[in-house]
């Protein structure tokens, strides 16, 4: 075989490979209904390849390197900012996205992204406690989860802001408190709580929870929703007293990409008000999409763990970047808690 | 050129490939400063090193030494007997073989979680000791020390299995029937014939059993229930939630000097590095 | 002692086996929870059903087979070539294989995605399949080369040099004494490699493209979120799946 054939060969082959258009996606896992991506590949003959992440480190590992092939990625609000000022976010154009008015109105101009330049709320959640009926006691606030009667029994989460957040909550600061002194003081909280804590699960703590290991959880709401759901009637979910963090997942299109009409295509598919239903009814997620609320069922609807009165929300604060010190710093604090 | 260059040169391209430029990298990480969401970036400094003189990280790898070759030491016990039986099968020592593999074919993840599952509070072991009546309370088998070396031990089993059959294989039988012969009782045909004729299997085992125990950190994470903190659990949390690569790389520069030192302690005069 | 063995055996076969049978249990759970409700097959049709895990099984195969005989090979030859004499010029070779073997994945993970992606820059290519086939031989090899070395170290030199006497080229000795001599060395050389292929999760995710999602990959996503069935039942299936294999293996071999 000479060069010249073999060149040919691997052209048309390639070729081959890219037959009709393609769109990359990478989603939290477990986000979205199983026939979501499919409706979407038939309808708009776009072939998808959906890859799923577990923690925001590990996608922004894949879109820092400029090079990752995905284009639609699934940011938290947070992080928003920071990688619009890395570069990495491509600008929505609204005029590719016709329904965004299906958004809930507290989702229009949120706080990160207030004209949505860069992103479209997806779903977003909040942080409580979860505990056991049968407990003997209701614990009402973070302070409480300090309590040693829940020696053995308390697990926390293992993601720090959550932590950071519980903790400085219990002194009266803001969760997303820069000050060297207040997140000190934060630290030696967490640290003073490690002797209670079993152990520091994510969402791994919902089959815990429901097999009773488990008497009282920091946990994301989704995560106490679902657990509620599987064992009815024997755990209940408190948004404490001095505030708690919310959290949003939001889309956004990748700068990198070459697809962006087909991830605008996309963005504007989920924005559907059945489509986000459908979603939430498999993954039991709070949508940001307002349309699709109102046509969930009406148990799903007026969940008082997904989708809490607005007097709670209110007491709810946002996770907001870091300054690049402030990070230094909390990342520091949260090695030394977990050593 | 020679034979045995040439049958060298490709791993050892691979090798300068996968591992040596790798390890540039990360020598040169270790002097730079952390990037605000991970990543690096300028300026250098040599502050990553300071901190790995913190005490908090010696006792963390002294403890990591010490789980490790426990775990080993275990896997070293409880695998020989197992090596020795599927070397002396005869003719079915490939199935066998094959029966203490198969298990590892499948996720490590699911495995480890089947084991969270018999032994948590509510699981197997608990509820059968409750029910017998020996226990009243359910024994606290998870999220310690216990657990993780019980994960270590499992998941490391046939990387000691293997190459200990691949020496055990090559035994010679009469040279116990010899041995027996000549009035040696079992456990000193064990002792006196058979360790000293598979000291290399025992090495090889050993080697890759506790070397990768060392860097463990999923084992520790889910059985110890991010409690137990091992070397390879910080150096993991550096490269995600802490976001601080370089001292990530500083820590586990310390990790692998610790271990060629460990190596060229234990060698005998003139004997090779493997 | 032959019966205390046997009995030994059986006892250690159990321990690797019985988390096993209980995942197998629970896979045919009716519930999603870990609580035995009622005999149900629904997740091996969920299982069945999804493309994206078919896909990773496949992928995970196929790099897991192409390391492995890559990775087989050609730590065979240089466990052989650093054995039969030493010299300095590869005493780094071995430092090498140690090192690989002490460096946690995350910073091999890392470090290779550093140097992918610089590399990248000059040859216009993507992570992908490839990037992760050569970074699976570049943690395999290790293992390899450290089992066939120790069954060298039980090799009597003698057999080479007296076939080097009786007129053999050097490979024709290699080739005819003694590798049939690492036979087994080589067997469970193999199944290590493809041990540690099939199921790295870390150095894997780091080094994937768009097109290489493997199936640990997979199951980390679902197993994240806790208990599930379908982990099960993938579990089951492969050990099934796998177990005939073996039991046919050793059929073809008595017959």
């Amino acid at each position: 075989m000479n060069r010249r054939s073999f060149l040919m060969g691997t052209a048309a082959a390639a070729a081959a490979c890219t037959r009709g258009p393609r769109l990359n996606i990478f989603n939290w896992s477990d986000y979205v209904a199983p026939d979501t991506i499919s409706s979407f590949e038939r309808e708009f003959g776009i072939r998808v390849r959906y890859g799923t992440y577990e923690s925001i480190p590990e996608m922004l590992a894949k879109a820092m390197t400029g090079n990752s092939g995905w284009d639609v990625i699934f940011p938290s609000a947070e992080y928003i900012q920071p990688m619009r000022n890395m570069g990495l976010l491509a600008p929505l154009r609204h005029d590719w996205l016709p329904n965004l008015n299906a958004l809930d109105d507290q989702f229009q101009h949120p706080p990160w992204d207030p004209d949505l330049a860069w992103s479209v709320p997806y779903m977003h959640g909040t942080t409580g406690i979860i505990f056991q009926q049968n407990l003997g006691w209701t614990p009402r606030a973070w302070s409480d989860l300090w309590d040693s009667r829940l020696t053995g029994k308390l697990t926390m989460l293992d993601d720090p802001p959550e932590v950071f957040a519980a903790c400085l909550k219990t002194l009266g600061h803001s969760l997303n408190s820069a000050d060297p002194g207040e997140l000190k003081a934060a630290e030696q909280r967490a640290i003073a709580q490690k002797p209670l804590v079993r152990a520091y699960l994510n969402a791994e703590v919902r089959d815990q929870l429901v097999a009773g290991d488990v008497g009282v959880a920091q946990a994301w709401a989704v995560t106490a929703a679902q657990a509620m759901a599987a064992a009815p009637g024997r755990l209940a979910f408190a948004f404490p007293e001095e505030g708690f963090p919310r959290y949003a997942d939001n889309v956004a299109v990748l700068r990198e990409s070459s697809r962006i009409e087909a991830a605008h295509h996309f963005i504007s598919y989920l924005l559907r008000p059945r489509v986000a239903a459908a979603i939430v009814e498999t993954t039991r997620t709070a949508t940001c999409n307002g349309a699709a609320h109102s046509l969930l069922p009406e148990a799903l609807r007026n969940d008082p763990v997904l989708f809490p009165s607005r007097e709670i929300l209110a007491r709810g604060e946002w996770f907001a970047p870091q300054s690049a010190n402030s990070q230094r710093l909390r990342d520091r604090l949260w090695t030394e808690i977990k050593t | 050129m020679k034979l045995r260059t040439a049958f060298v040169l490709p791993s050892a391209i691979l090798m300068a490939v996968t591992m040596l430029a790798p390890l540039a990298i990360i020598v040169v990480y270790s002097f730079l400063s952390r990037g605000a969401y991970g990543g690096v970036q300028l300026p250098w400094t040599l502050e990553n090193f300071t901190r790995v003189w913190d005490p908090v990280y010696g006792f963390i790898i002294l403890r990591s030494l010490w789980v490790a070759a426990v775990a080993t030491a275990l896997c070293l016990i409880l695998g020989f007997p197992l090596a020795l039986f599927i070397a002396r099968s005869g003719p079915r020592k490939n199935f066998y073989l094959s029966l203490v593999i198969l298990p590892f074919w499948t996720s490590f993840l699911i495995r480890t979680y089947a084991w969270m599952f018999i032994l948590r509070d509510t699981g197997i072991v608990n509820s059968a000791l409750q029910s017998v009546g020996f226990i009243r309370q359910p024994l606290p088998l998870l999220y310690n020390y216990g657990a993780v070396i019980l994960g270590l031990v499992y998941g490391f089993l046939p990387f000691m299995v293997l190459p200990l059959y691949a020496t055990l294989e090559r035994l010679d039988p009469s040279l116990i029937e010899a041995a027996a012969d000549l009035g040696a009782r079992p456990w000193d045909t064990l002792v006196r014939v058979v360790l000293p004729l598979c000291a290399p299997g025992i090495r090889a085992g050993a080697i890759l059993t506790f070397v990768p125990c060392l860097g463990t950190y999923l084992t520790s994470d889910l059985l110890g229930g991010s409690k137990t903190v091992l070397i390879g659990n910080v150096v993991q949390n550096q490269f995600t939630a802490s976001r601080d690569w370089p001292f990530g790389a500083a820590l586990s520069l310390a990790l692998m000097a610790i271990a060629i030192g460990l190596l060229l302690a234990v060698r005998r005069r003139g004997e090779e590095l493997l | 002692m032959k019966k205390g063995l046997a009995l030994y055996a059986l006892a250690a076969y159990a321990f690797l086996h019985v988390p096993l049978l209980i995942l197998a249990v629970f896979s045919f759970n009716s519930s999603r929870f870990a609580v035995w409700q009622g005999f149900s097959l629904q997740w091996y049709g969920a299982i069945a059903r999804d493309r994206n895990l078919m896909e990773s099984s496949l992928n995970s195969l196929i790099i897991a087979v192409a390391a492995t005989i890559t990775a087989t090979v050609i730590g065979t030859l240089a466990a052989y070539g650093l054995w039969k004499r030493r010299t300095r010029g590869f005493a780094w070779l071995s430092g090498s294989f140690y090192l690989s073997l002490v460096t946690p994945e995350i910073v091999t993970g890392v470090s290779l995605l550093a140097l992918f992606q610089w590399i990248f820059r000059f040859l216009h290519l993507r992570l992908g399949m490839h990037t992760v086939i050569l970074a699976h031989v570049g943690f395999s090899l290790a293992y390899v080369v450290v089992v066939v070395l120790a069954r060298l170290r039980s090799f009597d030199r003698t057999l080479e040099e007296a076939a080097l006497d009786l007129g053999a080229t050097e490979f024709e000795t290699f080739w005819r004494v003694t590798l049939p001599y690492l036979a087994p060395a080589i067997a469970a050389a193999a199944m290590l490699a493809f041990t540690v292929s099939i199921d790295d999760y870390v150095i894997t995710s780091l080094v994937a493209g768009v097109d290489s999602q493997t199936l640990p990959m997979v199951i980390y996503a679902l197993a994240r979120r806790g208990v599930n069935p379908a982990l099960n039942a993938i579990s089951t299936l492969i050990v099934v799946g796998l177990g005939v294999l073996v039991l046919l293996s050793e059929r073809l071999r008595r017959a």
